[in-house]
C-alpha cells in the first residue's frame, strides 16, 4: 500500500497520526481510544464495520513497535474490561496477529473457560513467544476432558518438547478424544523422546487407538527423517511394517523405509 | 477391495427378503459392473454440491454407493431415499459424524462436499484410514492444511481429487493457445474474481431441528446459529458460509479454485507454488501479483485486463498435448478411474492445493496490505511475522491437524 495511502486511510478511522509524511509515526493515545471503543457495546448482530479502525490500525503500526505496542495494550485492556463474547472473540483474532508476550496472561485467564477457550488458543497458538507456549501448556492439567484435545493440539503444534510427559500420560485417557489428540500431537512434536512414548503405548494400544497411534507413529518418523534421525524413523517403519497392521499402513511403512534408504 | 466388504455386500444381499424387486442393475445383469466388483463410495457433506457429487457418483455402473453423512437430518433422509431408490433396497447407512464412515473397513472411497473449514479434516481422516477421496474445491482452508493434505495422500499412497470440473472444463480456449504454443512463450495470466471474505457477526436465531449446529461449526470458532451464516447458498455475498471468513476464503477461494485452477493449468505451473506476492495500490484500485520461480506471472484483478488474459511473446512456439481426464469422461470418472489403477488424478491433490495456495497468498497479502515473500520449502513467509500468523488457526476441540 501506498504510504499516503496508508495516511489517509488510518486519518479516516482516527486511530492513527502521521507525522512528517512517513506512513505511521506515531499511535495517539485519544485515536485509539476513540478506535476501541465500540468494543464495549459491541456484541451478535452489531456492525462488523464499526471495527474497521482497529483493523487498519494493525496494517498501519506494522514496523512501528511503539505503535504496536500501544495497541496491544489497548487491546489487551479491553479483553479484562469485561466485553461481550462476539467482542472478546474479536479481540483474541487481532491479538492472533498483535499479541506478543504482553498479551499472554490475559489470553491465558480465557483458557479454562469453555466459552473462551477456544478463541484464546486461536491467539495464543500463533504468538511465537515461549510464555504463549508456557501458557498452553500450565492450562492442560487444569482444563476439563472437552477443552483437553484443543490444548493438546495447540502443544502439538508448536511442537512443545516440553510437552511430551505430559501429554503421553493422555494417550491412555478413556476420553477417546483425549487420547487420540494426545496421540497425533506427539507425532507432530516428532522428537525421539516423542517417537519413545507413542511405541511403548503401542505395544498396549486398546482397538479404538491402533489406527490413530499408527498415523501419529508414521507422521513422527517423517519429522525424525526431516530432522536427520534417520535410524530412528527406520526403527518405527519397521515396527509399522507387519502383518498386524492395515494394508494402507504397511504400505507407508514400506515407503518410509524406501525413502529413509535413499537419504544419505 | 478388502475381504471385510465383500462380506458386508453378501450380507447386505442376503439382508433383502424380497430379490425380485432389486433392479438387474444392482446385481450387475445389465453388463454393470457386479457388486462384489464395484467401487463401494459413501459422501460427507451432502448439501447442495454434495448432492449433484452424489448423484454423479450413484449413476455410475462401477459405483456402489453404501453411505452418507450429513449434520443436517433433512439432508441425511434425502440421501438414504435417493440411493435406496436407487438401488431398490435399504442396505444404506446414514450417520451425523462422518468419522463412522471413515472406519468402515467395506468403504474405498468417500466423496466431501462440507464446508471448506472441514475439508483438509475431512481429506486427512480418509487418507488415515486407506480411503480414497474426491473433495470439493477450495480444497484447503489455511496454507498449513495444503502440505498435511499432499503428506497425507502420498504417506499412504491414496488417489485424491480435487473438486473442480471447470479447470478442464471450461477454460479450454485459454488452455490449448497456451498448450500448442500459438501464445509464444507465455509471461503471464490474470484472474479476476472476488469478493474478499467478511467476518460474520449475525444474531443468533434458535437452531433448527435436526441441525447438529456445534458439528456444523466443527473447528471453527463458536457462533451463534444464524441461516446466512451456514446457508450453502452459492452467493457470495454475505447470505452463505461462502461469504465468511472462518469457514471460506470468499470469492477469492470459492470461484478463485475454479479461475486460478484454469490459469495455472493454461500458463503450465501446476507443479509450482508462487514464491511471491506483490501488492499493488495505485489510483485506488488494490490488485496484486503472484510470481512463481520461473518467471511467471498471475496477476489478480490487474487493472485493464481480462479474466485469463494471457500475454506471451505470440511467436509460434513447440506444442504440447493438453493433459485429461483418465478414462475419457468427466472428473468424476477420473477420480474412479484414478482408484481402480492408482494413478494420479487430473486434479490431483497437489495441483489442488497450489491451486488454493494462491488464493490464501493474495487474500493474506489483502488482508495485510503488502507484498509478502513465500518459502516454499519451508512454508512460511520470509522476514514475515504477522504473515506467519496467518498461515494457519488454532482448531477447536476436539478438532487436531
Amino acid at each position: 500500500m501506498a504510504s499516503k495511502e496508508i495516511a489517509r486511510t488510518a486519518l479516516a478511522a482516527g486511530a492513527v497520526a502521521i507525522v512528517a509524511g512517513k506512513a505511521v509515526a506515531k499511535l495517539d493515545s485519544a485515536a485509539l481510544d476513540k478506535a476501541l471503543e465500540p468494543l464495549k457495546t459491541y456484541d451478535w448482530g452489531a456492525d462488523r464495520e464499526t471495527l474497521n479502525p482497529i483493523d487498519q490500525a494493525i496494517n498501519a503500526t506494522h514496523g512501528d513497535a511503539a505503535a504496536r505496542k500501544m495497541l496491544e495494550k489497548g487491546l489487551v485492556d479491553a479483553l479484562a474490561g469485561g466485553l461481550s463474547r462476539s467482542a472478546q472473540d474479536y479481540v483474541c483474532r487481532k491479538l492472533r496477529v498483535v499479541g506478543t508476550t504482553r498479551s499472554v496472561k490475559a489470553l491465558a485467564a480465557l483458557l479454562p473457560a469453555e466459552k473462551t477457550s477456544h478463541i484464546a488458543r486461536y491467539a495464543l497458538g500463533r504468538i511465537p513467544d515461549e510464555k504463549a507456549t508456557a501458557a498452553l501448556r500450565d492450562a492442560l492439567p487444569k482444563v476439563s476432558n472437552k477443552l483437553k484435545p484443543g490444548m493438546i493440539g495447540s502443544l502439538g503444534v508448536r511442537r512443545d518438547t516440553k510437552s511430551i510427559k505430559a501429554i503421553s500420560k493422555l494417550l491412555g485417557d478413556s476420553d477417546i478424544q483425549v487420547a487420540r489428540a494426545a496421540a497425533h500431537s506427539l507425532g507432530l512434536i516428532g522428537t525421539s523422546a516423542a517417537a519413545k512414548e507413542l511405541s511403548a503405548f503401542a505395544k498396549k494400544t486398546p482397538a479404538g487407538m491402533k489406527m490413530p497411534v499408527a498415523d501419529a507413529r508414521l507422521i513422527c518418523a517423517e519429522q525424525l527423517l526431516a530432522d536427520g534421525e534417520k535410524s530412528e524413523a527406520i526403527a518405527i517403519y519397521n515396527g509399522l511394517k507387519g502383518d498386524d497392521q492395515p494394508k494402507h499402513v504397511k504400505v507407508a511403512a514400506m515407503k518410509g523405509l524406501l525413502t529413509a534408504a535413499s537419504k544419505t | 477391495m478388502s475381504h471385510g466388504r465383500r462380506t458386508f455386500l453378501k450380507a447386505a444381499a442376503a439382508s433383502v427378503a424380497l430379490p425380485y424387486l432389486v433392479p438387474a442393475s444392482a446385481l450387475g445383469k445389465d453388463g454393470n459392473t457386479a457388486p462384489s466388483n464395484r467401487i463401494v463410495m459413501a459422501g460427507i457433506g451432502i448439501g447442495n454440491m454434495g448432492r449433484g457429487d452424489q448423484g454423479a457418483f450413484l449413476g455410475r455402473g462401477d459405483v456402489q454407493y453404501v453411505a452418507a453423512s450429513d449434520v443436517k437430518k433433512g439432508a441425511r433422509d434425502d440421501a438414504l431415499t435417493r440411493v435406496n431408490g436407487k438401488y431398490g433396497n435399504t442396505d444404506c447407512k446414514v450417520y451425523n459424524d462422518f468419522r463412522e464412515i471413515m472406519v468402515r473397513d467395506d468403504i474405498d472411497a468417500v466423496h466431501c462436499a462440507t464446508p471448506d473449514h472441514w475439508h483438509a479434516i475431512v481429506v486427512i481422516e480418509a487418507c488415515r484410514n486407506g480411503k480414497d477421496i474426491y473433495c470439493q474445491k477450495p480444497e484447503t482452508k489455511t496454507l498449513r492444511e495444503g502440505k498435511l493434505m499432499i503428506d497425507a495422500a502420498r504417506r499412504y499412497g491414496r488417489v485424491v481429487s480435487g473438486g473442480s470440473q471447470r479447470v478442464l472444463g471450461d477454460y479450454r480456449k485459454t488452455v490449448d493457445p497456451c498448450w500448442n504454443g500459438s501464445k509464444g512463450i507465455i509471461k503471464s495470466i490474470n484472474v479476476n474474481v472476488g469478493p474478499l471474505p467478511k467476518d460474520c457477526n449475525k444474531k443468533g436465531e434458535p437452531v433448527p431441528d435436526g441441525f447438529d449446529w456445534d458439528r456444523w461449526l466443527g473447528p471453527a470458532p463458536w457462533a451463534p446459529y444464524h441461516p446466512h451464516r451456514c446457508s450453502g447458498s452459492y452467493n457470495i455475498n454475505g447470505t452463505s458460509w461462502r461469504s465468511f471468513r472462518d469457514y471460506s476464503g470468499g470469492g477469492m477461494t470459492d470461484w478463485g479454485a475454479h479461475h486460478f485452477g484454469g490459469a495455472t493449468f493454461a500458463i503450465d505451473v501446476r507443479e509450482l507454488e508462487p514464491e511471491e506476492v506483490i501488492f499493488h495500490h495505485e489510483n485506488g484500485k488494490k490488485f496484486a501479483t503472484c510470481r512463481y520461480p520461473n518467471g511467471k506471472l498471475l496477476h489478480h484483478n490487474h487493472p485493464g485486463m481480462g479474466n485469463l488474459h494471457v500475454v506471451g511473446t505470440n511467436e509460434k512456439g513447440p506444442s504440447k498435448p493438453v493433459p485429461g481426464y483418465a478414462g475419457g469422461g468427466n472428473i468424476y470418472g477420473d477420480f474412479i478411474d484414478c482408484v481402480k489403477t492408482r494413478k494420479r488424478p487430473f486434479r490431483d491433490i497437489e495441483y489442488a492445493v497450489h491451486t488454493t495456495t494462491v488464493c490464501h497468498l493474495f487474500l493474506i497479502a489483502y488482508e495485510l496490505e503488502r507484498s509478502l515473500t513465500w518459502d516454499t520449502v519451508k512454508q512460511q513467509f520470509v522476514n514475515d511475522d504477522d504473515a506467519n500468523r496467518l498461515v494457519d488457526v488454532a482448531r477447536r476441540e476436539p478438532w487436531v491437524i
